[in-house]
């Protein structure tokens, strides 16, 4: 009875145990398919998220050539080390460890992921651009032990520009695009490196090139362990520029005896081709160096840059205004000629000065130059014939043909931010002064004084234009563009405007520049034998005379400015440009360098061999101070007028 | 020993079930670990021993198994304490006895030992409803070895022992008041436990099993990534070898605690229902050989080694979809571990057993 009872209750009870354990498992069946049917997708994409990476390959930028097929900048390979903290347990440690292996500091290490924390985690944070190889083998090894294994090397292709900064200004920088740029243009992406200024921002578009992606998997511990897929990165288009190496180089080189002769370290040059606009050689001095800001600029570099008085990152051939002086006479003496106001023998008796308005304009030679045709007050530079030309003229006929010149507008040269320059005229002052013009100002315009100002860049046009006959050619830089499959050529750009131009008349003006150099004029300096130079120095003030005497002791360089507009030969120029010396005291020091510049030009192109750099004893620069004892021996203005010394 | 005529009685099916799943293991652990290593075989090795000693359980008669039972049981305690001085330490538990070619864990053989020493308590009691004395007992017999593997400390293995002391009593007759009130306690208890029972490690496993995502880089993570490993496998898996979770090691020790992740990853839901359908198959086979058996103790002792595989087998197989705290329990079978797989060979010798001396005097 009682095993039978026994017997039965085990029976029910193993009954009952069978039930739940059947039940227990179909629970555990749904469970799974809800997981693995229902949930699958979620599951499946944190899966992949988890073992897929994918890593950028950069694209390198196109590379840049001279007119003549020279490499100009081109691309080297950088490693940058980064943090990946998408699998990071513990990311101070891993900072601290990768202070000390690379040789950082731990606290700029701890800023940099601080200042990248809200970004998502898959995105590496960039912690060493442009690492040396040291650096590099220093992590890969620690990598391989596991110990770092949240830091990334990559390479990546970053710009290389030729040393010493030469043609800095004109090639620009790159750097990291900024939030408002990728939210203009959507092909834009946070990280991309950009160009930020000269040909690398203008060109940036063609530059640039397409990213390439590369999709890893990766371990638990972040390690590579194959690559599922890549697209390999897109070049950047290949350009050439119109630029001239060898002239380039022989632009900087003068620069750099004026450097080094400590005459001055600032002022820019531009060669061009009057008859097509391409420039063949751009500077603009002091310069950075653009591979400072290839890998990213560091903090330090970037404070010296904008810090420096000089201002190196201005680029003054496109953004400086200054006086162009005596070179501004040849304007005034077209204006005259297509006017008809006065002819090429047309006479004026200069005494060292004159009296306009009840005023003493002076002119540079003390004794004056007795009576002087055109073609000889542009050879000897005289002041008083060109006040009075530009009395005559008055101030709107002067303001027309030096615009037509291409003074006082843009050049329209494909570099970004060109300021304009000023060439006054009666309806500028009414509107920007609400005052009438006097006609008693016009006379120190008429010797590029007063309210004009130039930008170097439209000096050159101003010059080519001259050479060219009335054609403002449109400066540019970019010759051909290779796609891939070979060089395309650009057209050139249509000229800004153009304008007849009695022959004869502007004869005489290219004569009289032919003297200045050939001549016993002021840029005699500039002289390449075999070679028709003609050209025109130009010395303009930066202050006037009593705000000089007042400035005395504020230590600021008063100096004056020195100008050199040239174009060779005479007859069918094929060459035309500007060298303009910063505080260069004389123009005719301006006229020495350009003299490099030319030689170099006329050596090319008879295939002689090119001429070495000068020293500062080829140049003899003159420093003498024109207004020091023996000079000025008070010459006062009876106003505060400048006054009007210009050779 | 081994007649003629109880060869017939060998429950063939249920040995084929056992040994797919070994295989199914070892399939699983040869993906997981990368090839022919050195776990592999040490996984070959374990089923050869385990295989043996299973044959060892079948032959002896498990009535004269169970006549000594008390001896077993203290060896088994005595090697416990042994383990609690002397054990190899590692993961910062001792559970191992060092036997130079071999670790030996003796925690996986209390649980057998536990279910031969109940079986003949309740089995031979000539009392006729289970009391209260006789429940104290059986507790206590429970609670000796418990507590010594959760010194080592191994809290997982260590609660593998309850059930085994539980369903022992229950089919024995246990009244279903006492249950209810062993329930209560439970819950009551449970708190007081929290409090001082658990220690910190333990506590943040089961604080980040309620939220995973509080500690999504430490202990939420397993939980975290099991999810994932078993909900990306889908309905035909990965393919053999070709998940990402184990094979990436996104999910740790993939060939041991979280084997059957791996399995759902690789052989996806399809593989799942087979796995648990032959491990269900295994399950009812012995609760059948518990029905058929001849005497109580047969019953008690199928019962006993049954509860302990089952509860390891559905706790891991939660945890392993991420559905339980993450703790360090094996699945029986299948899991890498040469302790494990004897322990449990051996254990389903004596059901073998039970079941094939049912007509047997």
């Amino acid at each position: 009875m009682a095993i039978q009872e026994d017997r039965r209750r085990i029976t029910t009870r193993l009954t009952v145990l069978q039930v739940a354990s059947v039940a227990v498992f179909a629970a555990l069946s749904i469970s799974f398919w809800f997981l693995q049917i229902v949930e699958n997708a979620r599951y499946e994409e944190m899966a992949a998220n988890n073992h897929q990476r994918t890593l950028a390959l950069r694209a390198p930028r196109g590379v840049l050539y001279d007119r003549n097929g020279q490499v100009l900048v081109e691309n080297r390979s950088s490693f940058t080390i980064s943090i990946l903290r998408e699998h990071t347990k513990d990311l101070d440690r891993t900072v601290r460890m990768l202070s000390e292996v690379a040789g950082l500091d731990v606290n700029d290490v701890r800023a940099i992921v601080a200042r990248h924390r809200s970004e998502p985690s898959y995105r590496p944070i960039v912690i060493v651009d442009d690492a040396s190889l040291a650096q590099v083998a220093a992590i890969v090894a620690r990598r391989l032990d596991f110990e770092l294994p949240d830091v990334v090397v990559e390479e990546v292709p970053t710009r290389q520009y030729p040393t010493e900064g030469i043609a800095a200004h004109l090639f620009g920088y790159v750097g990291e695009v900024n939030d408002a740029m990728v939210a203009a243009d959507e092909s834009l992406k946070s990280g991309d490196l950009v160009g930020q200024a000269g040909i690398e921002k203008i060109y940036n578009p063609m530059l640039m090139g397409k990213d390439g992606a590369k999709v890893v998997v990766v371990n638990s511990l972040g390690r590579e362990i194959r690559t599922l897929e890549e697209v390999a990165p897109t070049e950047g288009k290949r350009l050439q520029l119109t630029i001239d190496y060898d002239l380039q180089k022989a632009v900087d080189d003068g620069f750099k005896v004026a450097r080094v002769a400590r005459l001055t370290n600032a002022g820019a040059a531009i060669v061009l081709n009057p008859n097509t606009g391409e420039v063949l050689a751009y500077s603009s001095e002091p310069a950075f160096d653009p591979n400072a800001f290839a890998a990213g600029i560091d903090r330090a570099t970037w404070a010296s840059l904008t810090s420096d008085d000089q201002r190196p990152l201005n680029d003054r051939a496109l953004q400086g205004r200054y006086s162009p002086g005596s070179t501004f006479k040849m304007a005034v003496a077209l204006a005259g000629l297509q006017e008809g106001v006065i002819t090429p023998d047309f006479k004026v008796n200069c005494v060292g000065g004159a009296n306009f308005y009840g005023r003493v304009f002076k002119c540079w030679r003390r004794g004056g130059h007795g009576t002087t045709d055109l073609r000889h007050a542009i050879e000897q530079s005289c002041d008083v014939y060109f006040y009075t030309v530009a009395n005559i003229l008055g101030i709107d006929k002067i303001n027309k043909w030096a615009t037509a010149l291409g003074l006082g507008v843009k050049s329209g040269i494909d570099l970004p931010n060109e300021v304009t320059g000023l060439v006054p005229s009666t309806e500028w002052k009414r509107e920007k002064m609400h005052e009438k013009w006097y006609a008693g100002e016009t006379i120190s315009v008429g010797i590029g004084q007063g309210q004009v100002s130039v930008t170097p860049v439209s000096m050159a046009v101003y010059a080519a234009t001259l050479a060219n006959g009335g054609t403002r050619v449109t400066p540019h830089l970019l010759k051909a563009v290779d796609e891939g499959n070979g060089w395309k050529p650009v057209a050139a750009p249509e000229p800004q405007s153009k304008v007849e131009v009695d022959h004869d008349k502007l004869q005489a003006i290219r004569d009289g520049m032919w003297g200045v150099v050939n001549g016993g004029g002021t840029g005699n300096r500039a002289r390449v034998l075999g070679f028709d130079v003609a050209g025109k120095t130009g010395t303009s003030q930066v202050i006037s005379n009593a705000g000089r005497v007042a400035a005395a002791r504020s230590g600021k360089d008063l100096r004056d400015n020195g100008w050199f507009v040239f174009f060779a030969p005479r007859d069918n120029p094929e060459i035309a440009g500007i060298v303009f010396l910063e505080h260069g005291v004389h123009g005719p020091n301006a006229a020495r360098v350009a003299r490099h510049i030319l030689s170099t030009y006329y050596a090319k192109k008879l295939g002689k061999p090119l001429p070495p750099p000068p020293t500062p004893q080829d140049m003899q620069f003159d420093f003498s101070d024109p207004y020091g004892p023996g000079h000025m021996q008070g010459v006062e203005p009876e106003t505060d007028e400048p006054v009007n010394v210009t050779n | 020993m081994l007649e003629r005529r109880l060869y017939y009685h060998i429950d063939w099916a249920m040995i084929a079930g056992i040994f797919a799943l070994c295989a199914i293991g070892l399939a699983q652990i040869f993906s997981a670990t990368g090839g022919f290593t050195r776990i592999y075989y040490t996984q070959i090795y374990g089923i050869l021993v385990g295989i043996f000693a299973m044959a060892i359980c079948l032959t002896i008669d498990y009535r004269s198994m169970a006549d000594k039972s008390h001896w077993i049981y203290l060896a088994v305690l005595v090697l416990l304490m042994y383990v609690l001085f002397f054990g190899v330490v590692r993961g910062g538990s001792r559970r191992w006895i060092d036997l130079g070619v071999v670790n030996l864990q003796p925690s996986e053989f209390a649980k057998a030992a536990l279910a031969l020493v109940l079986a003949k308590f309740f089995g031979e009691s000539r009392r006729g409803a289970i009391t209260r004395e006789d429940l104290a007992i059986a507790g206590a017999l429970t609670a000796v070895p418990l507590l010594l593997v959760a010194r080592q400390p191994d809290l997982g293995t260590a609660v593998t022992l309850i059930p085994v002391g539980f369903a022992i009593a229950y089919v024995a007759g246990m009244p279903m008041r006492i249950i209810g009130i062993l329930a209560l306690v439970g819950v009551l208890v449970a708190p007081v436990a929290w409090k001082f029972a658990l220690k910190d490690y333990q506590k943040e496993r089961i604080s980040t099993f309620l939220d995973p995502s509080q500690d999504a880089k430490g202990a939420g993570y397993q939980q975290i990534q099991a999810r994932i490993t078993v909900g990306s496998g889908g309905l035909w898996g990965k393919g053999f070898t070709k998940g990402t979770q184990g094979q990436l090691r996104f999910l740790p020790v993939a060939h041991n605690d979280f084997i059957f992740s791996v399995l759902a990853e690789e052989q996806g839901f399809a593989g799942v229902l087979v796995t648990l359908g032959l491990y269900l198959f295994v399950i009812l086979r012995a609760l059948e050989a518990a029905r058929l058996a001849k005497d109580r103790l047969g019953a008690y002792l199928v019962l006993g080694v049954l509860a302990s595989f089952t509860f390891q087998v559905i706790y891991n197989v939660t945890m392993s979809a991420g559905l339980a705290p993450v703790k360090g329990l094996t699945l029986p079978l299948m899991s890498y571990g040469g302790s494990s797989m004897i322990a449990t060979l051996a254990a389903f010798g004596l059901i073998l057993n039970v079941r094939m001396r049912r007509f047997t005097n």
